[in-house]
């Protein structure tokens, strides 16, 4: 199977009836780092959003090439906003097993484990989620990448809310995955490194 | 098998939270002891409008947990779990409902004998009226997730939901009340049950459809 290359072409977003950026383009394909840039209100998370499939554009084309399936793309990529998707009510272990099995990943009891204790989540397997601190909360999100097997990470400030070995950790899982022939699309305002290592560079500016 | 794994994590969300299982039983019981109280009348007159208010009673706690289907979802991020996750979103809709019929539908059934002694409900109703619900309580959750999917990017939608699916659900209280009617009465409620059903499958193809439109559109 041949692997699918992202295509955005002059995408414009909209709120209030508003373009909130400037027409964007991007080409994505495995082994690639894309970072969206841009101020507060600039339209990152309007745009990856659009991105993901969970929004809409106003105007400009999105594909997925070769056969522009979205399914394809639903089933190569995975989408990490602001809201985590954690249930507050679900402990740490019942929601990344809820997040596998919606997505069709098989997975058993010793690799969740294994990946709780990589974001270390070591021993807080049986905590519920709402117990846990925003740091926490995000990690717990975050191992939902290490699981679920994706090519195309999306990741909506990644880096908000970890501390620095956090940091640290998130950047060389992000590093690997990219020298795994994965591909990652994230926003941040604030991070040198990732903006150094990253292929692509989308300012987002006024239009 | 995605169908089977939301509403497991529905109703395991549910069952943690308790609240939304008994909320709606509690909700009956207090009303219903108002009953006696305000009419001051006895056994024949409460007997008289039974079947309505186990009905309406049902209807109406059932109103009250609808909002939350979608839109606890939306706020922590997990609509978009299973939206993005290639899985059809009106299967993903029918999952939800199941879970809301498991969780809300099913105690509300359990729960009428109860109410329905405390109204003198003639024995002869009892079955019919379980069963009425059996099959109404489906058309509640599945019509709930559309009402639902159109409010849950609202802060304050309950208003807004109970006034969108009230009209919807009133052919649902007039076959339903009314199955319960005619047995008080002696008659069969065949021709009342009949119709439910009809609404019923109505409801099980329509409702996912209309559910998963709305979804998409508050997405946007």
């Amino acid at each position: 199977m041949k692997p699918t290359i992202l295509q955005v072409s002059e995408v414009q977003c909209q709120k209030g009836g508003y373009a909130l950026f400037a027409p964007v383009n991007l080409t994505l394909q495995p082994g690639q780092l894309a970072v969206i840039a841009g101020n507060n209100g600039s339209g990152k998370t309007t745009l990856m959003e659009a991105i993901a499939t969970l929004g809409s554009f106003s105007s400009g084309k999105l594909s997925f090439q070769p056969d522009n399936s979205t399914d394809a793309w639903l089933a190569e990529s995975h989408y990490l906003g602001h809201a985590l998707g954690n249930k507050s009510s679900l402990t740490c272990l019942e929601n990344i097993h809820f997040a596998t099995q919606i997505n069709g990943e098989k997975c058993n009891e010793a690799s969740m484990i294994d990946a709780l204790e990589s974001v270390g989540l070591g021993g807080y397997e049986y905590h519920y989620a709402s117990d846990l601190s925003a740091g926490q909360k995000k990690r717990l999100a975050l191992s939902r990448l290490l699981l679920l097997n994706k090519t195309y990470w999306l990741l909506d400030e990644p880096f908000v809310n970890l501390d620095a070995t956090g940091c640290d950790w998130l950047f060389a899982v992000i590093c690997q995955h990219i020298s795994n022939g994965g591909a990652a699309i994230l926003t941040a305002h604030d991070n040198k490194r990732i903006h150094q290592k990253a292929d692509v560079i989308i300012s987002l500016e006024r239009p | 098998m995605r169908f089977w794994v939301l509403m497991k994590r529905d109703v395991l969300v549910s069952w943690r939270k308790k609240s939304n299982i008994y909320q709606p039983l509690v909700f009956q019981l207090l009303i219903v002891t108002m009953f006696p109280l305000g009419l001051g009348a006895g056994a024949q007159t409460l007997q008289k409008i039974a079947p309505a208010v186990v009905w309406i009673l049902a209807l109406i706690s059932t109103l009250i947990t609808l909002e939350d289907i979608f839109k606890d979802d939306y706020e922590d991020g997990s609509l978009g779990l299973y939206a993005l996750s290639g899985m059809p979103l009106s299967l993903a809709v029918l999952a939800k409902a199941a879970a809301h019929w498991l969780t809300t539908g099913v105690p509300v059934i359990l729960f009428a004998p109860v109410i329905a002694v405390l109204l003198h409900l003639p024995s002869q109703s009892y079955l019919i009226l379980m069963l009425s619900l059996l099959i109404a309580t489906p058309i509640f959750s599945l019509l709930g997730t559309v009402g639902s999917a159109l409010v849950m990017t609202l802060k304050n939608g309950g208003m807004l939901l109970s006034v969108l699916i009230m009209p919807l659900l009133a052919p649902v209280l007039i076959f339903g009340a009314g199955a319960v009617l005619e047995t008080t009465l002696g008659n069969s409620a065949t021709a009342h049950l009949t119709l439910l059903s009809g609404c019923l499958a109505l409801s099980v193809t329509l409702a996912p459809l209309a559910a998963a439109a709305a979804i998409k559109v508050n997405l946007e």
